[in-house]
């Protein structure tokens, strides 16, 4: 079945090993859970051989594992989940991995974004169905979040901040009362939610100050703010593991050679140092370069490879695709990204190897976009 | 037959089974169970304990009252056994404290040295200390190396201090860069076990860990049960170590110490083996050195003289954050320990040892009787094999916790309110019970109440994580009482009280002192002047009132912070005995040391004067002030030197009958000094103009006093004569230098720069001359006219592009480098110039003004019988001036009556104006 989808949900891609911890796990489950939370941890960290598991369980969210045994019981407890945190660090993995794990659906999902209405969230109408037959359940559409409440499972919310406040706090209601009433319906016009039922939204932190939560709606969620990954061990496992992921995606079958991997790590730790010390925006790349900024950037890369190059990936297309991408602003990006390649890449490279090709495909790719 | 036999091999089958192929596990797995073996067959009964660790301490408390040892063998330094006594009369956490102040076979880079021993009350070893001196007849003894052999043991290229930690709670501070010595240091020294244990466990850090592997399942066990749990502990972290520990031998020899420590003790005192304990970390109590047990028949360990370093003793006030800041332990983990304690012992009714607070013959009787040591038995098996016993929910515990937080988070800035409170003992469960645990710990409910009531800004300056480390008990903070400081800090305390304020207040302070309605606080003052010039910032700050030389406040008002910085205090009383001792070494020290200069010299001299008062510290100072400055080859300090110098000076004019003899001597030295260093500072790229200002501004103010001193006018008018300096500013200082000799007429120096001005190369560094005039203010003051003149000319005739520039940097340099003179120069500007606008378009500059006409050179000579003689005959005059090369001939004086002429000035005013003297002359009855 995933072969007919680009992109599988997690449920879908993992559904075997989601059955068979579905049959292994004698934990009490909260509610309508498919899982134990334990097992849903597991299912989300990845088996240890302490855990004393038959098969071993790949790790597939890279993060403290406090901030998912929060999270976890978060949904288990009566208020909604609130994953905050800088764009590209794993909100949305992480909430579609709890949704699957959970209820086995991670599809229902709100995005959040101006033009968001309370219609999105609550219900709207079939009109044609409407002017047929008037105002029936038939004719109403629900949203997934309302599909959420009826079948007692979780409902995504991306991006929450991105819509306005208004169109938030028509969740307030939802998260406390439990239900959603049909004025326009004589009868069952209440549609409840089942047990089971909870929210997992995400919110960018760089969006902060744009459609600030009103405090009742703070009050509803518990926040988890996820952080940016520094650890460089972390960080080279979930390039590796996403990577792998998009490589099987695109029926690509390349391995990822060490020494590179190593290279655009340390370039992007390099950048954020420089971000971290930068004073004032001028001098600070636009890019947040997060994590997924680094798969991107390593994908780019392949795929030029794959499809221009000669099927195997080299430092110089690399280095054209990290500056393809974190240039974004002329000149202001390409004058950092320009310091940048002459005060640290050059000095690397006086060794040979990798980096020596990485700074020429780096200053091709410069001198292409000046 | 040794009772853990059957572990031992149902170890050794396991590791037969799970091993791959024949590795070390077998021989580690046996070993740990031999450790534990050895340590419990030992004679002297072995009581292993982790640092604050509720669990130890209970099973202490247990086991103290059970066995009654007599004897109390403490794994703490040897030197610090006085100290003990004087807990009682403290609020713990305290720190005992080793200082050494003056080194003796150290690396002077390493002083001053300090050793610091936090005691906290939920541990073992307080409760030992405790029992131990309010029981009759029974004796403590450390046995530990000695505060000396820990630096002695330190590889002596390294420096000592530990690394400073970005910590920026204040409170963490409080034991200052001592070193730390622990009772009990039991953590893996394996980075690589600690973090596979951690990860296993499901914990984020160490304290959490130990808290729910072993410390919970230990509190409640038996006291054989905790001993062989520790041992094994202990032993599991030795085998486990990286082979090129470099702690490993320091550790090995400490064991040593300590056993060769606990026979000699033994053999002095004929005490029953039987009836002594000995106290140590499990990881000692694993110890496999030659000299373990009192059976073993290895030498003695070679114990190395302590070195001739001085060391003083006392207690220093601690705080939970500076314990868990210096052994790097996560926050807030020995606050939670403390809590843990306080809840063991209200639970589990174990009457806990307290030290009393009154005096010594107020002692309680404990009459308890002993147990014998029970025949060792098998625990271990049974502990391990067994899971955990779950502690049930304490529900009215975990409520009130979450009624508190919000009620803190409240208090905090926080929109936190009851369905918070309700959520977050939800939370707390279920976190619990997703980490396997039946009751919340308190880093389950820390999580739970993030969880929950963090939002995405912390609206004060605590943040929920920091508040649930305050409910869990708080940083406590000791206080080291009264009787238990040092001489200089009871001294310091006694002297402020009459100032009325309760100085043991941690809290800042306001003292309000009036010193012409209440002299009585006059010696108050000068102790909390001298308290300022000693302790370090913060600790007291004058709000109003200042101590200079020639100054007395009549009203002081200071902020004082004196309770908490009790240990700065306590660690000036290893300096002296009393204050004024202490400030006199440090200024001895100050002005000895190596990097002394004059300046610092005259400092010192000049706090003596104001802090010591007398003649006697500041006459030395004085006279070690003359052999720096002698012995000075550079000039940097002169400004300093020169103000310094004037200011004590005039003290001495205005306040004794006589000058010093080394303040004479400083100035004959100086001028003989500073006129030898002249041309060399004129020419050195290195020396700035202020420098060589100053130096001018010494010769030339202190001249006349030198000259009377026996120095000699012509050595500095060869040092000017020698001078040929190359910068501009430095010319213009020459120049002023030798207008002032009388080298140079003023109008030659105008007409050099009226050239300068007119010369376009030269123009653009006409500023620099400018600012060398400036300069010159400072040793030739007369020459403030001329100064406002050459400015004046430079603003009219300076080029834009030359001129704009440099006038902020004119301002920026006058306020750095010659902020007293520009006062004077406003002032001659105020005289120069109109004060009205509508005057300034017909004022003329004086130096622009036609020249008056000249006085004849003539001077009137006052009639008498010399002069009446040489003008009868002037041949012979004439005769000599011929001689003298003189050719000029005799002019004939103006007569007597005619000498105003000689007085340019009032000559003119009288040709103008010829009525008045004429009237004058009139009545006189004198003829026109």
């Amino acid at each position: 079945m995933t072969d007919d989808m680009l992109r599988a949900p997690a449920e879908v891609k993992y559904a075997e090993e989601l059955d068979w911890l579905e049959s292994v796990d004698d934990g009490p489950k909260p509610f309508s859970w498919r899982l134990s939370p334990r097992m849903v941890r597991l299912f989300v960290l990845g088996s240890d051989r302490s855990d004393g598991l038959d098969r071993e369980i790949s790790q597939k969210w890279f993060g403290d594992r406090a901030f998912v045994e929060r999270s976890i019981v978060t949904l288990a407890s009566d208020r909604g989940l609130l994953l905050i945190g800088d764009p590209g660090t794993g909100k949305s993995w992480l909430a579609e991995l709890l949704s699957a794990a959970i209820c086995r659906n991670s599809t229902l999902v709100v995005q959040g974004t101006a033009g968001t209405t309370e219609d999105h969230i609550k219900y709207s109408w079939n009109v044609s169905m409407v002017i047929a037959k008037g105002q029936s359940r038939e004719s109403m559409i629900p949203s997934p979040i309302m599909n959420a409440m009826e079948q007692g499972m979780i409902g995504r919310f991306e991006e929450l901040t991105r819509s306005t406040s208004d169109v938030q706090d028509a969740l307030i209601s939802i998260l406390s009362e439990k239900y959603v009433s049909i004025p326009e319906l004589d009868d069952d016009n209440i549609v409840f939610a089942q047990p089971g039922f909870s929210i997992i939204a995400t919110a960018n932190s760089r969006d902060r100050g744009v459609n600030d939560l009103s405090s009742a709606l703070k009050r509803r969620f518990n926040f988890v703010r996820i952080p940016v990954v520094t650890n460089k061990r972390s960080e080279a496992e979930i390039v590796r593991f996403r990577t792998t992921e998009l490589l099987r995606r695109h029926r690509i079958e390349l391995d990822v050679p060490p020494t590179l991997l190593d290279i655009l790590l340390q370039s992007f730790a390099d950048l954020r140092a420089a971000a971290a010390s930068a004073t004032s925006d001028d001098e600070r790349l636009e890019s947040a370069l997060s994590t997924a900024e680094q798969i991107g950037v390593l994908e780019d890369a392949i795929l030029h490879g794959h499809f221009f190059g000669d099927r195997t990936l080299r430092a110089e297309t690399l280095a054209g695709s990290l500056v393809g991408s974190l240039a974004r602003r002329s000149p202001e990006d390409l004058a950092i990204l320009n310091k940048y390649w002459h005060g640290v890449i050059e000095p690397r490279a006086k060794d040979g190897g990798p980096w020596q090709d990485f700074l020429e495909g780096g200053r091709q790719a410069i001198a292409t976009l000046s | 037959m040794s009772p853990f036999g059957a572990l031992r091999g149902q170890l050794l089958d396991a590791a037969k089974t799970f091993a791959d192929a024949p590795s070390d596990l077998a021989g580690i797995l046996a070993g740990l169970v031999d450790d534990v073996d050895r340590a419990l067959r030992e004679e002297l009964e072995i009581f292993p304990v982790c640092h604050h660790s509720p669990a130890s301490a209970l099973a202490m408390a247990r086991r103290l009252r059970e066995k009654q040892p007599k004897v109390i063998y403490l794994e703490l330094c040897e030197d610090m056994r006085p100290l003990l006594d004087e807990l009682r009369n403290c609020r713990l956490p305290v720190a005992l404290q080793a200082f050494g102040s003056e080194l003796d076979g150290f690396p002077a880079g390493w002083g001053p040295l300090s050793v610091v021993a936090p005691i906290t009350e939920a541990s073992a070893e307080y409760q030992a200390i405790a029992y131990a001196l309010d029981t009759p007849d029974v004796e403590i003894v450390l046995v530990d190396r000695s505060s000396d052999h820990v630096f002695q043991w330190l590889p002596q290229e390294e420096p000592a201090r530990p690394e400073e930690d970005a910590e920026d709670r204040e409170e963490a501070a409080l034991h200052g860069d001592a070193v730390g010595v622990e009772i009990g240091d039991l953590r893996p020294r394996f980075a690589e076990l600690e973090a596979h244990l951690l990860h296993h466990g499901k914990v984020r850090h160490w304290s959490e860990w130990w808290d729910q592997y072993v410390e919970q399942p230990l509190s409640g066990a038996d006291y054989d049960t905790y001993r062989q749990v520790m041992v094994l502990i202990g032993s599991l972290f030795r085998r486990l170590r990286p082979a090129g520990d470099e702690r490993t031998a320091s550790d090995e020899d400490r064991e040593r110490y300590m056993w060769t420590r606990m026979r000699e003790h033994l053999a002095a005192s004929g005490a029953d083996p039987a009836q002594c304990l000995y106290v140590c970390g499990a990881f000692h109590a694993a110890s496999r050195v030659e000299q373990f047990g009192l059976a073993s028949d290895a030498p003695p360990f070679d114990i190395s003289p302590r070195t001739a370093t001085r060391w003083q003793y006392g207690l220093i006030p601690s705080s939970q954050s500076a314990i868990e800041a210096q052994f790097g332990l996560a926050s807030g983990s020995v606050s939670i320990a403390a809590a843990t304690w306080n809840k063991a012992l209200t639970r589990g009714g174990v009457q806990p040892f307290k030290l009393d607070r009154q005096k010594e013959g107020r002692r309680r009787k404990r009459a308890l009787t002993p147990v014998a040591q029970a025949q060792v038995t098998d625990r271990l098996s049974g502990f391990l094999a067994k899971p955990p016993a779950l502690d049930g929910l304490d529900e009215a515990e975990l409520l009130g916790w979450c009624v508190d937080i919000v009620r803190l988070a409240r208090r905090n800035g926080y929109l936190a309110s009851t369905a918070d409170a309700i959520a977050v003992f939800e939370t707390s469960i279920l976190l619990a019970g997703l980490r396997n645990r039946g009751r919340p710990t308190p880093y389950d409910f820390q999580d739970a109440a993030v969880t929950c009531i963090e939002k995405d800004t912390v609206p004060g300056r605590r943040d929920v994580r920091r508040l649930c480390e305050i409910l869990l008990g708080g940083d406590r903070i000791g206080q080291v009482g009264y009787e238990a400081l040092p001489p200089l800090a009871r001294d310091v305390f006694d002297r402020l009280e009459p100032l009325g304020l309760d100085l043991s207040k941690r809290t800042l302070q306001r003292a309000l002192l009036n010193l012409d309605a209440q002299p009585e606080l006059v010696p108050c003052s000068r102790l909390l002047w001298m308290l300022h010039y000693l302790l370090p910032e913060g600790a007291l700050k004058p709000i109003m009132g200042s101590r200079r030389l020639g100054e007395r406040s009549v009203q002081e008002s200071w902020d004082l912070w004196i309770g908490r910085h009790q240990r700065e205090i306590i660690e000036l009383g290893y300096e002296g005995v009393s204050v004024e001792q202490v400030l006199e070494q440090r200024l001895r020290r100050t002005v000895w040391d190596s990097q002394a200069t004059a300046a610092v010299a005259l400092r010192a001299v000049e706090d003596a004067i104001l802090f010591l008062g007398g003649r006697r510290v500041a006459d030395e100072l004085g006279a070690r002030a003359v052999e720096l400055l002698a012995a000075e080859r550079t000039v940097d300090d002169a400004p300093e030197v020169l103000r310094r110098i004037r200011r004590l000076l005039a003290h001495y004019r205005a306040t004794e009958p006589a000058l010093p003899a080394w303040c004479e001597a400083f100035v004959t030295v100086g001028y003989a000094q500073y006129c030898t260093l002249l041309p060399t500072a004129f020419v050195d790229e290195d020396t700035g103009g202020r420098q060589v200002a100053a130096m001018l501004g010494f010769l030339f103010s202190m001249e006349s006093f030198a000259l009377a001193l026996g120095c000699d006018h012509t050595q500095l008018e060869l040092a000017v004569r020698q001078s040929h300096p190359e910068a501009p500013a430095k010319v213009a200082l020459l120049w002023a230098a030798q207008s002032q000799l009388g080298l140079l007429p003023m109008a030659e120096l105008r007409s050099r720069c009226d050239e300068l001005l007119a010369n376009p190369l030269v123009v653009p560094s006409f500023p620099l001359y400018i600012g060398g005039f400036v300069q010159a203010l400072e040793p030739v003051p007369a020459m403030t006219a001329f100064v406002v003149e050459t400015m004046s000319k430079a603003f009219a005739r300076l080029p834009d592009p030359v001129l704009l520039p440099w006038l902020p940097k004119l301002i920026t340099t006058l306020r750095d480098q010659a902020p007293e003179l520009v006062p004077v120069l406003i002032r001659e500007a105020g005289r120069t110039f109109p004060a009205g606008l509508a005057a300034v378009d017909s004022w003329v500059p004086p130096w622009s003004a036609p020249a008056l006409p000249k006085a004849p050179a003539v001077a009137a000579v006052a009639a008498g019988p010399v002069t009446g003689l040489l003008t009868a005959h002037p041949a012979a005059c004439d005769a000599v001036a011929a001689l003298l090369g003189c050719d000029a001939g005799w002019q004939v004086a103006a007569p007597a009556a005619d000498s105003a002429a000689g007085h340019g000035e009032t000559a003119a005013l009288l040709a103008r104006h010829p009525g008045t003297p004429d009237a004058v002359a009139e009545l006189l009855g004198l003829a026109g």
